[in-house]
């Protein structure tokens, strides 16, 4: 089995997971077709509301 | 742009590009939809108990590492199981079944085909009669076909996705279309989280109200000795390294190695599992007090506030009695 990253037990940091951009060595087509090809394409996506209590489910829609 | 709203913007996009086969799913599940019984049926239903808790099941690594189906099927758990599609033949192949635990649920929320194939196995016809599925109004109809042929009693729901674009969105008019005949109070709705391991933990919370719901399985990442293959195809295994350069600082924010300090581990998430994985905590956070939720999943990326963290074999311990 193939080992990915070198283990580094003193990493006991959490890293922040939404203030990163993709930069500029990957281009947006491709950052796009990536995703798309990584199982993006024919799921559905977080829903957005601005009726934030929505967002969490209608009992009776 | 933060890297999840880019995420966002591009899953949107895509998500549209699906949208013909969606509508024609749901044109071709409409007449059993009208038959057939909503997802609130289970609410009420006297053959559980919402007092009793419920177990996630999803197919992350962490379920086989830990023997996790094993250790369940060796219990004495009464509550509920809700089974992720993706693992349904596993879990009735390691024991854990309906005749075991009566309050077995199956849930299915990707529209794509490819999920016909989780329920394509003897074990499921064997099973299928006392296990109760629950499917979105998208799902292809051969998926739901399928199940239906292994005796799977059929419960719909919507899936929430365009339902802020106002009367004309397709989740209101399908929501009038299932209403003009039979479901006239309607179906329950549900956020999906874009994965079905968060909609079945919705479906834990806002459909079968539960107070208390485990995870097992639901890591939202990969471990450090999957490969990349795995890993850059987001579990494909196939080849979808153009543009990325492993050695670039680009490819250390779109794989991001963390350390779970709940299970003392770490996991490397994609990008899409930044996605799910953001969206999944958020949504724990923003839970109502009364409910608890638990991850026992031993790894992955699911922890923080809201979030309690616990060995599999102490959750059995301390619900089973």
């Amino acid at each position: 089995m193939k080992t990915n990253f070198k283990k580094d037990d003193s990493d006991s940091s959490v890293t922040e997971l939404n203030n990163d951009q993709p930069k500029k060595d990957l281009t947006q087509e491709e950052f796009e077709e990536y995703i798309s090809k990584s199982g993006a394409k024919g799921s559905f996506m977080i829903y957005r509301s601005d009726k934030k209590d929505e967002e969490l489910g209608i009992d009776e829609f | 742009m933060t890297l999840q709203e880019s995420i966002e913007q591009i899953m949107k996009k895509k998500q549209y590009e699906s949208f013909d086969e969606w509508v024609c799913n749901f044109a071709l599940n409409l007449s059993n939809i009208w038959k057939e019984s909503s997802a609130n049926e289970l609410t009420n239903s006297t053959n559980f108990s919402k007092n009793l808790p419920a177990i996630v099941i999803g197919r992350g690594p962490s379920i086989n590492t830990h023997n996790h189906l094993k250790l369940l099927a060796e219990s004495d758990y009464k509550g509920n199981i809700i089974c992720c599609d993706g693992k349904l033949i596993d879990a009735l192949k390691a024991g854990v079944t309906p005749s075991k635990f009566p309050n077995f649920f199956v849930t299915t929320i990707d529209p794509i085909p490819e999920v016909e194939q989780h329920y394509d196995d003897q074990i499921v016809n064997d099973f299928g009669p006392k296990i109760k599925g629950i499917f979105t109004v998208l799902t292809n109809p051969n998926v739901v076909n399928r199940a239906r042929k292994a005796g799977i009693k059929i419960h719909w729901l919507h899936s929430l996705f365009d339902n802020n674009e106002g009367k004309k969105s397709f989740n209101q008019i399908s929501r009038l279309i299932v209403r003009a005949k039979n479901h006239t109070n309607g179906l329950p709705a549900i956020q999906t989280g874009g994965n079905v391991g968060t909609s079945s933990w919705f479906i834990g919370w806002k459909i079968l109200k539960c107070s208390t719901i485990a995870l097992i399985g639901i890591n939202h990442g990969w471990e450090e000795s999957d490969s990349w293959e795995t890993i850059l195809s987001h579990g494909h295994n196939y080849d979808v390294s153009k543009g990325i350069d492993r050695n670039s600082s680009t490819f250390e924010k779109l794989f991001k190695k963390i350390y779970n300090p709940d299970f003392n581990c770490t996991c490397i998430l994609d990008p899409l599992f930044q996605f799910y994985s953001m969206g999944f905590k958020e949504f724990i956070s923003r839970s109502p007090d009364w409910l608890t939720t638990i991850n026992a999943t031993e790894g992955g990326s699911i922890f923080g506030d809201r979030i309690q963290s616990m060995k599999f074999e102490i959750f059995l311990k301390k619900y089973t009695n």
